[in-house]
């Protein structure tokens, strides 16, 4: 698999996505932080206007405020696009598991909302440190989300919580509504956990009961980090 | 009453009008630059009592500027005004002496606020220089 030329053009794909997307994202920045000035410079000649004039700068005033809430919720998108696009950078760094789940929850949250289904995603309450690829973890995560985002039905609620477990992170991803039987088979998201992180999935609660979470044990550090370690012939420090 | 003299510096020339425009409005005396180089002619030829700096900037970037801008003149109060800095670079700009780094979209009066404290902060340093100096000078003088 490691002769597979597809693997290092496909890494290269990403990153030049990343970098690109990453761009871009930037020069979003920009042009909202124009719009938001002048929506400001708007406010600021407003509030100079005569008194006689007031209507007509109250309504001005109030139609910059509106601009400068939506540049505000722009930004909000973009940033979440600024985080996509550098969560490609390294797949080999430490970072913390509450700013990949935000990340996920932000991106869930438009098929959520098509899907009419209320998310809920929680940060762990304190950071929790993970070793490996953030990317990988991302669509992971992502995947479960989105999996039984598509089995909610009359409940329509899923939430997501994570929490640290021994050398590991917990995380669930659960439904008010029960999970069709099979439908977790065939997430691909969840075999990128596996290989990237050898992260570890079980359904809860256990058949013959329909599921109503996906349980997702990840470790703190990517065993294919030391997998690497071992193709170029080096030893493994565990002795393992 | 003297103004407070700031220097605007960000490649993005809109961006840097508008706001000039706002502080203006709010009595600053704003001068702006759209490159580092810009920005290094400009305080090589006046006397500002803070830089408004941007970190991404083509040619000259903001960290790179910030330590040219302290080889002229090296107690210059530079702020970061920049779009996401990260981490590691809001650390490197403070280690190069940044007195404040602010993320946009900054609210204005924040921003008039903090040059118009670095406008007492200067005289203050301003009016230490000089008496030390008169303090050199009458310890010359046996007086």
């Amino acid at each position: 698999m490691g002769n597979d030329h597809r693997r290092p053009l496909q890494r290269e794909g990403v990153l030049f996505f990343g970098d690109v997307i990453a761009g871009l994202s930037h020069e979003l920045s920009n042009v909202f932080n124009i719009i938001n000035e002048i929506a400001g410079l708007q406010q600021d000649i407003v509030g100079g206007a005569q008194p006689e004039s007031a209507g007509v700068a109250n309504r001005l005033t109030e139609l910059a405020g509106r601009i400068k809430a939506q540049v505000e919720r722009g930004e909000t998108f973009n940033q979440f696009l600024h985080s996509l696009a550098h969560s490609v950078d390294d797949a080999n760094i430490a970072f913390d598991l509450g700013d990949t789940l935000e990340l996920a929850g932000s991106l869930a949250a438009r098929p959520a909302r098509l899907a009419r289904v209320e998310l809920v995603v929680h940060r762990p309450e304190s950071p929790v440190t993970l070793v490996g690829d953030p990317f990988a973890l991302l669509l992971t995560i992502f995947g479960s989300i989105e999996v039984v985002l598509d089995a909610a039905d009359s409940e329509r609620r899923v939430e997501v919580n994570a929490a640290p477990h021994g050398d590991w992170a917990r995380l669930f991803i659960t439904s008010a509504d029960p999970l069709p039987p099979g439908v977790v088979d065939e997430v691909a998201a969840l075999e990128i956990g596996r290989l990237s992180w050898g992260a570890a999935h079980t359904l809860d609660p256990p058949p013959p009961e329909p599921p109503r979470r996906i349980i997702l044990d990840v470790p703190a550090v990517a065993p294919a980090l030391k997998a690497t370690a071992d193709d170029k012939g080096q030893e493994d420090p565990d002795g393992n | 009453m003297a103004t407070d003299r700031v220097l605007l510096v960000d490649d993005e020339k809109e961006f840097v009008e508008v706001l000039a425009e706002r502080m203006r409005s709010r009595g600053l005396d704003v001068t702006c630059a759209t490159s580092g180089r810009e920005a290094i002619s400009a305080v090589e030829e006046e006397t500002f009592d803070a830089v408004l700096l941007d970190l991404a900037m083509p040619d000259l970037d903001g960290l790179e500027t910030l330590r040219r801008l302290h080889e002229i003149q090296p107690e210059l109060q530079v702020m970061i005004l920049s779009g996401r800095a990260t981490v590691k670079t809001a650390v490197e700009a403070i280690r190069r002496g940044a007195t404040d780094i602010f993320e946009k979209p900054t609210d204005v009066e924040t921003l008039v606020e903090r040059i118009r404290s670095a406008r007492a902060t200067r005289i203050a340093h301003e009016n230490d220089l000089a008496e030390e100096h008169i303090e050199e000078i009458l310890g010359k003088r046996g007086w």
